[in-house]
């Protein structure tokens, strides 16, 4: 049952809100509240729902963040149950224990969206689901028409019966499965049936796409309550501040439409795990009528700001800080192979030694919607809405806050208007709840764009020592990586990096565990605590540890004479996944042609080991640039990848076009400086993001394996900067190791 | 201050400083222009006025006076704007979240006389997308360009 997005909105307060998505060209979409699903649509399983008219609801438990995960896992148990595509609907749900898993390195199952893992989590489950289905329909079936079950097929929602030429549809059946039990072992398709069902293997469009170019999909930003007041925060200029006197409180409530001023804790990311127990309030919560007058009335807000004792740091200090670390040398080791230390002694004074330096900065997530939720606190209940990425996470922080149980949380989902992994946290909507509190209304609070960028939860840069000696053939004999800085997991999960014995696999990733055959390798790490929080941001650690480790092995190409194709080739011999996505990517940017006159072009691959090896993708990059005078533009990017079983190419390519945009954007722009314990950069303005016109022609060669289908969500994000580098490199004459690259060549 | 949006006579009677992304949000209910940054910089609010894209979250209201404002949802009748179906084509949105913009800048750059060619459209859109759906966007405006005058 459609409704309008005026009733959807209305009635979200008495009850829980998904979204559906009616899939089928030129099928209006509509968004629907699970509380007036229509009684007349059964459950299946978890994960299916189905009504007389044989309309098939499938449950997504992923949130969409922009992956086309709600077209992916629906198309999973869609072709397994034999369901007809057109008359299929995707619902967010949530709340049931088949929702939750434990990958990427959180500590017990919670539902969530990250590190790439939705497909590779929850392909088997939603396989089995659907299979549950039709084995369930073809018994059903059976007992209706008292024949054999082995004598029956399915097809599109129906059961046909060949040998008396007949079908039943899986909505007419529902009086006969309430008499059946599930089958926990149903059969499973062949390939080959899978691939008749034209949902598996095919680019199938995406679910989500009709309502997102009509203004018609709900974002958090966009959910409008009854009596709802809205809150814009006052942050401080430093991270580590707190509030001080209010001094134009008066005059702040005075202005039209202010409702109250709350004080609010902007929690750090010690405050979330514990390590650090001053809740200071540090924000202030200006609640209005609307967003412009609550806008208005924070911009006026006069406040007596407490700098923290470690808002001393700037971009200076931190670097400075990095720098001395480096020179200590007192590192902990996390891979040692032969006697790297010894080798590269030895060789230190002979041509045959390189080494170099490499730099990465502060990025931030800059998600185009800015960090909001909505909240509303009743008695012993709490309900929430906005765009989530933990949604578990944001149960158990909220309950946490009001002494309740994570069960009388009810939580509602709407669409991302990107994450990356900022919506993870539930800052926004913590606050939501604290201006809720206070003022007996359903609040939603949006940050501005300068409090989403000033007092975000960051990727930290690094710097980064190598050094190698190379055989008389030219390839590495030995090769030490000294990484520093300030490591994501020993902020946020300690306890990782203490089991580890002091080293943060975020700092070295795609490092320690490189398939490179380099006889000796030493891979250390120095910790460099900064008074920052940080989190999760798309490629993670990767993308520092991947541009020098990849701009190192092409440094080493050239000083070596060697191409930097063959020398990749012949040094990952003990990975041969990796060559074939090599070769291939490779062969389609025609590698060994010659380019026209100022052309250039780099390569960088990486085999991306998810946390805990939950999944392994293999991915290679060609990046071509033209340069014209001090002007240049990346004109080509190939992309090889092999992520397993290929449930829709579509997304795959979805997913690697806009990681290599976004990765662009990381290469060339994204750069947070520091001062007096605060960010500079406010808006797009100054922290800007890839245009259009910059936008290279992306070619995507998808090599499948029999594997099952692993994570392509993050994998492209690593390789762009250094296969851009290693161009710039032969455009120049010079390496470029410090990010982001230059804009423009001088 | 009255003016038409989507075809409609409206009138909207609050504080005259505020922009018309805020009124069309939050007065008229007409959510799918977003609120990006502010400051005009990335675009995800970008409506008609007059036929003219503008970044509506920081455009004065006094300037829309008697004039025609044109938002997503006001574009085409169920998607059937050729840049709509252009997107639907090549199946461009990822979060989405600029989409509405981008396609009220698109569809008035196209609306242009002369009509713009693909290369002068391309530079001249500034609208920002973070997940970085540009290839397909691409894609879309050659089509559109290729096809006849919309």
């Amino acid at each position: 049952m459609a409704l309008t997005r005026r009733e959807l909105l209305k009635s979200g307060a008495a009850g829980a809100l998904s979204l559906l998505l009616p899939i089928g060209n030129g099928a209006r979409a509509a968004v629907v509240s699970q509380a007036t699903r229509p009684p007349e649509l059964n459950e299946v399983n978890d994960w299916i729902w189905i009504g007389p008219d044989n309309r098939v609801i499938i449950g997504v438990s992923q949130c969409e963040v922009g992956q086309g995960i709600y077209t992916g896992l629906a198309s999973v148990v869609a072709a397994e149950m034999d369901a007809d595509w057109e008359r299929v609907s995707v619902r967010f749900v949530t709340g049931r224990d088949a929702y939750r898993q434990s990958s990427g390195g959180e500590p017990f199952p919670q539902q969530f969206v990250a590190a790439s893992t939705s497909m590779t989590q929850f392909h088997e489950r939603t396989r089995l689901a659907g299979a549950q289905a039709r084995d369930l329909f073809i018994r059903a079936a059976a007992r209706h028409w008292q024949v054999g079950a082995d004598t029956l097929r399915t097809h599109k929602g129906t059961v046909v019966d060949r040998i008396h030429n007949r079908t039943i549809t899986y909505g007419q059946l529902i009086p006969r499965i309430r008499e059946l039990a599930l089958n926990p072992h149903p059969r499973l398709k062949s390939r080959g049936e899978e691939h008749q069902t034209g949902m598996i293997g095919r680019p199938l469009p995406r679910v989500d796409t009709p309502e997102k170019v009509d203004g018609s999909a709900i974002f958090g930003i966009d959910i409008t309550l009854e009596d709802m007041l809205t809150a814009v925060p006052w942050m401080g200029p430093s991270l580590n501040g707190r509030l001080g006197a209010l001094r134009n409180e008066a005059e702040i409530r005075a202005m039209p439409g202010v409702v109250d001023l709350v004080r609010s804790r902007h929690w750090s990311t010690m405050n979330m795990v514990k390590r650090d127990a001053d809740f200071s309030p540090n924000t202030v919560l200006v609640v209005a009528k609307s967003f412009w007058q609550a806008k208005k009335a924070a911009d006026r807000l006069d406040v007596e700001w407490i700098y923290g004792e470690n808002d001393n740091f700037s971009s200076q200090t931190l670097n400075e800080d990095n720098r001395q670390a480096l020179a200590r040398n007192q590192p902990i080791i996390a891979t040692d192979r032969g006697d790297a230390p010894g080798a590269i002694a030895a060789a230190k004074e002979s041509e045959r030694y390189h080494e170099a330096r490499y730099q990465t900065e502060y990025v931030t997530h800059a998600t185009l919607e800015p960090c909001n939720g909505t909240c509303l606190v009743e008695a012993n209940r709490i309900t929430v809405w906005g765009p989530f990425q933990g949604q578990d996470l944001t149960r158990i922080v909220l309950a946490k806050m009001f002494g309740l149980k994570p069960e009388d949380v009810t939580l509602n989902n709407t669409y991302l208007g990107g994450s990356y992994g900022r919506k993870y946290l539930p800052d926004a909507v913590m606050h939501a709840a604290t201006a809720s509190q206070a003022t007996g209304k359903p609040v939603k609070v949006v940050y501005p764009r300068d409090i989403d960028i000033r007092h975000g939860y960051y990727r930290p840069g690094e710097l980064a020592h190598y050094q190698a000696v190379l055989k008389p053939d030219g390839y590495p004999q030995a090769l030490r990586a000294h990484c520093v800085g300030h490591g994501l997991f020993a902020q946020l999960h300690q306890h990782r990096v203490e089991e580890l014995g002091g080293w943060d696999e975020t700092m070295v990733e795609c490092l320690y565990n490189t398939r490179y055959a380099i006889p000796e390798l030493r891979v250390e790490n120095t910790l460099v605590p900064q008074p920052i929080s940080l989190s999760f941001l798309r490629g993670v650690g990767s993308v520092a540890s991947l541009f020098c480790l990849e701009s190192f092995i092409s440094e080493l190409s050239y000083k070596a004479g060697i191409d930097e194709y063959q020398y990749r080739y012949h040094l990952l011999r003990d990975a041969p996944e990796m060559q074939r996505v090599l070769e291939a990517t490779a062969n389609k940017a025609n590698w060994s042609a010659p380019l026209p006159e100022n052309h250039y072009r780099g390569l960088a691959v990486n085999i991306w080991v998810a946390r805990d090896e939950a999944f392994v993708s293999y991915v290679a990059l060609a990046l071509e640039i033209a340069v014209n005078g001090s002007d240049y533009q990346v004109t080509r990017a190939i992309c090889g990848i092999d992520c397993g079983k290929v449930i829709n190419p579509n997304l795959i390519r979805c997913n690697i076009e806009g990681g290599i945009g976004f990765a662009l954007t990381g290469a060339w722009y994204s750069h947070l400086h520091f001062e007096q314990g605060g960010v500079v950069e406010s808006n797009f303005d100054d922290y800007g993001l890839l245009q259009l016109h910059e936008m290279p022609e992306v070619e995507v060669v998808i090599l499948e394996s029999d594997r099952p289908p692993q994570g392509c969500g993050e994998i492209a994000t690593a390789v762009v900067a250094p296969a851009l580098a290693s161009a710039l490199h032969k455009a120049t004459g010079r390496p470029w190791r410090d990010l982001p690259l230059p804009r423009r060549l001088s | 201050m009255k003016f038409i949006l989507n075809g409609k006579a409206v009138r909207f009677d609050g504080e005259a400083d505020t922009p018309l992304l805020w009124v069309i949000r939050e007065h008229f209910q007409l959510t799918g222009s977003k609120f990006g940054c502010g400051i005009g910089a990335c675009g995800a609010c970008t409506v008609h006025v007059d036929g003219e894209a503008v970044r509506s979250c920081c455009y004065p209201l006094r300037l829309v006076e008697g004039c025609h404002v044109v938002t997503i949802e006001g574009l085409g009748a169920a998607r059937r704007h050729p840049v709509q179906q252009a997107w639907i084509d090549e199946d461009v949105p990822q979060c989405g979240y600029c989409q509405s913009g981008m396609i009220m800048a698109v569809s008035a750059a196209l609306a242009q006389k002369p009509r713009p060619t693909e290369q002068q459209i391309i530079r001249q859109i500034s609208n920002l997308c973070r997940c970085a759906t540009y290839h397909r966007i691409r894609a879309a405006l050659k089509r559109l360009t290729q096809e006849p005058e919309v």
